[in-house]
């Protein structure tokens, strides 16, 4: 196997034993970029040269004995959202253009002080404003999106041209991209990681998280990412435990809640029976699985636009003025009707977030996660503008996209998403684990529980 | 609250641009218009939820050091 293939995990136990050296590994890496890059478009740039260096300064602090944990010496994509210090930060939009900050964002501060080695920066849908990603194509099938916003990570990770990708998840912008992309994303709990030196896109459901090919690789880049930043007034003052300490515990008596509304509502029936086979998976672990049903579930995409649309229209009030033709016309779009959301319907949307989260409160008496598909379907085909349902419904793709996703930014609780099957023409399909408040490790339990009793986790695209 | 659906064109679409301080051409306005009016229909959605005295989910924090 090319050391590029192999997970986190496996990667830095070779790096550990001294059988791997991070040079070779990232050598690896950069190679596999050159072969896919072409087909898939997943970096906005590529590090090459730093990456190199960072190998070497790694191999060498190795072989000195001074070995810095799991994620020394591993590659690393990283959203363009976020910004790094002089690399070009675009948010893959002209109106960045030659954007060069002078520090990193605190995400990858944490990650490159665990010795994680940069490869580049991973396209994003335009300010993470859309579900699609049109910059980059879909591993596993090169005439389809890999979904979004964080679609270059996930595409890179499915392709094999890094072992962690850093996204950011606003509506699913983590959890969609890893679905259509057979990868595992977590979306951690809101403000359980610094978002200072990350564009927002909408200050109050924004949250920063990994991509990985398999959920302990999640949990270990959780351990470095998480906690507060007394610079990030949203970041939680809350104990940080180790994420994988209790990851093979298994899930013996777990309550596992099945909605019965909204998340199977237009849903193909590949996905539904994918997921629907991973909870008898779950069950046949130990699991109790319960019936459940969402509150509130007609108000949430309504308060979730609600409050994404003026929120992101606020920040980029100033550049839109100034520069509004060199935005994407569908982000453009967005953000001149969000300039028009009356205060009031936000506030409304506010109001409505309180009730839901309450609501969900209370339906988490009785479950300890909520399983249910990550998004409707498999991933489409680039160009697609409306997806048709039975009944002669259609409905626009990002709305499609982000309908089973956005939940969780509205309540802010921690979802994981992994590959639970694949469809007839052999595109991954994505199942969310919805934990409580930050439960990550719960949630990151019941993941590593499917993983271990399934193969459909951690495989690479057909590239 | 009245259900009544929001129409956002003409005048009044032009109005509101204005009120925003948002530089639309009538061109542009034709194509934002009916985004706002799917926008607003969306938001609609969130009619039969009785608030009552149900505060905003905000974050403030009046603390000086944190």
């Amino acid at each position: 196997m090319e050391p590029y293939a192999l997970s986190l995990g496996a990667a830095a136990a070779e790096i550990a034993a001294r059988r791997l050296s991070p040079v070779e590994l990232v050598d690896s890496v950069l190679r596999r970029i050159d072969a896919t890059e072409g087909a898939i478009d997943a970096f906005a740039c590529v590090t090459a040269d730093l990456a190199r260096a960072a190998a070497r300064r790694a191999e060498e602090e190795i072989a000195a004995g001074r070995h810095r944990g799991p994620l020394h010496g591993i590659p690393l994509g990283v959203k363009d959202l976020c910004d790094t210090a002089g690399v070009p930060t675009t948010s893959s939009s002209k109106v960045r253009e030659g954007n060069v900050p002078d520090r990193d964002s605190v995400v990858v501060e944490h990650l490159l002080a665990a010795g994680m080695v940069m490869v580049g920066k991973t396209h994003t849908h335009e300010f993470a404003y859309g579900a699609i990603t049109p910059t980059t194509r879909n591993p596993w099938d090169v005439r389809r999106i890999p979904g979004g916003s964080s679609g270059g990570s996930a595409a890179a990770l499915a392709a094999g041209t890094c072992m962690v990708g850093v996204g950011t998840d606003t509506g699913g912008s983590i959890r969609i991209p890893a679905a259509l992309c057979g990868t595992v994303g977590l979306k951690p709990t809101y403000g359980r990681s610094s978002k200072r030196g990350i564009a927002p896109l909408s200050w109050s459901l924004d949250h920063v998280g990994p991509l990985a090919r398999n959920v302990r690789d999640c949990a270990l880049v959780l351990n470095a990412i998480a906690g507060a930043d007394p610079l990030d007034p949203s970041t939680l003052h809350a104990p940080v435990p180790d994420h994988t300490a209790g990851l093979d515990g298994g899930i013996a008596g777990l309550r596992v809640g099945v909605p019965v509304n909204h998340f199977f509502d237009h849903v193909s029936d590949d996905v539904a029976a994918a997921v629907r086979g991973a909870a008898s998976v779950l069950e046949g672990l130990g699991a109790r699985l319960q019936e459940v049903t969402i509150p509130h579930a007609d108000a949430m995409m309504a308060a979730g636009w609600a409050i994404i649309l003026p929120e992101a229209s606020a920040y980029h009030q100033e550049a839109l003025r100034e520069r509004g033709d060199l935005y994407a016309p569908d982000v453009r779009l967005f953000l001149e009707a969000g300039e028009l959301v009356l205060a009031t319907d936000y506030l409304r949307a506010l109001r409505v977030r309180t009730l839901i989260q309450q609501g969900w409160a209370e339906m988490f008496a009785d479950i300890d996660v909520l399983i249910a598909p990550t998004v409707p379907l498999a991933a489409p085909v680039v160009g697609t503008a409306m997806i048709p349902w039975p009944g002669g419904v259609t409905e626009d793709i990002t709305q499609a996209l982000v309908r089973l996703t956005l939940p969780a930014n509205l309540t802010g609780l921690p979802s994981l998403s992994l590959a639970v099957g694949f469809d007839a023409g052999g595109l991954p399909l994505g199942m969310q684990v919805i934990g409580r408040p930050l439960d990550e490790a719960t949630v990151l339990r019941v993941g590593q529980a499917y993983e271990c009793a399934s193969d459909t986790v951690g495989r690479l695209a057909p590239l | 609250m009245s259900s009544a659906p929001r129409p956002f064109s003409g005048e009044a679409a032009a109005h509101a641009a204005r009120a925003a301080r948002l530089p639309l051409s009538p061109e542009r306005l034709e194509i934002v218009g009916p985004t706002v009016e799917l926008v607003y229909a969306l938001i609609d959605l969130m009619d039969p939820v009785r608030l009552g005295e149900t505060p905003p989910a905000t974050a403030f924090d009046p603390r000086w050091s944190r």
